[in-house]
């Protein structure tokens, strides 16, 4: 694990316990290996898109997304609050790369994903479709 | 490079050949830019960029907070 991956951890379980705090939630870490999952993109690539490089297109920004959601919602990786963390986490990634979104079509997509029925591909996709 | 303007349903359309797309790493989905001049009558097709953050370090958890506040009605209930 590089420190970058470390960094990114960090800050994924620090958006956890924020919003445990916040709304109210279990705590903690259920599952490591799934939250390295999180930050272990494919080719030794990392969630850079926060805490790494500066990424500068859309494509590598929404499959870095995808690959981010996919894997929170499918892995569980906390006790508590996966999907809040998903949403707060690109609300902010989203703001500060300054896209155009609709915070309440990508909370309601957050809400009703099925990870069986859609992949990171997919969501990668339908990010591509929903930001401007 | 010369291509012609080719039909594409009620379109118009130019079609991109492969080295093209392959030095541009461009494939189906890739976001694309198209930008005119008029007065030097010259198009730029461009891989669309993202506005990269100045300010994205560790120490800036703040902002995190800030946008939990202001969509704090979003937030509560994703999880129920």
């Amino acid at each position: 694990m590089t420190e970058e991956q470390i960094r990114q951890i960090k800050l994924i379980t620090y958006v956890n316990w924020l919003v445990t705090e916040r709304f109210s939630g279990d705590q903690g870490i259920r599952d490591m290996q799934a939250l390295n999952t999180v930050v272990s993109l494919p080719g030794d690539g990392t969630l850079s898109c926060i805490l790494g490089e500066r990424l500068s297109n859309r494509k590598d920004l929404y499959a870095q997304l995808g690959w981010f959601v996919y894997y929170i919602i499918e892995g569980e990786p906390f006790y508590g609050k996966n999907r809040t963390t998903v949403l707060l986490m690109l609300l902010w990634v989203l703001k500060y790369y300054r896209l155009e979104f609709d915070a309440d079509q990508i909370a309601d997509f957050i809400k009703t994903l099925d990870p069986l029925k859609h992949g990171n591909s997919d969501i990668a996709l339908w990010f591509s479709g929903h930001c401007r | 490079m010369r291509r012609k303007i080719i039909r594409v349903g009620s379109s118009k359309g130019v079609l991109l050949p492969r080295e093209v797309t392959k030095a541009m790493n461009w494939e189906f989905g890739t976001e694309v830019e198209l930008t005119i001049d008029e007065e030097k009558r010259d198009i730029m097709l461009k891989t669309l960029k993202v506005n990269v953050p100045m300010e994205y370090e560790i120490d800036d958890l703040r902002q995190i907070e800030e946008v939990m506040e202001d969509y704090a009605d979003l937030l509560e209930g994703t999880d129920d």
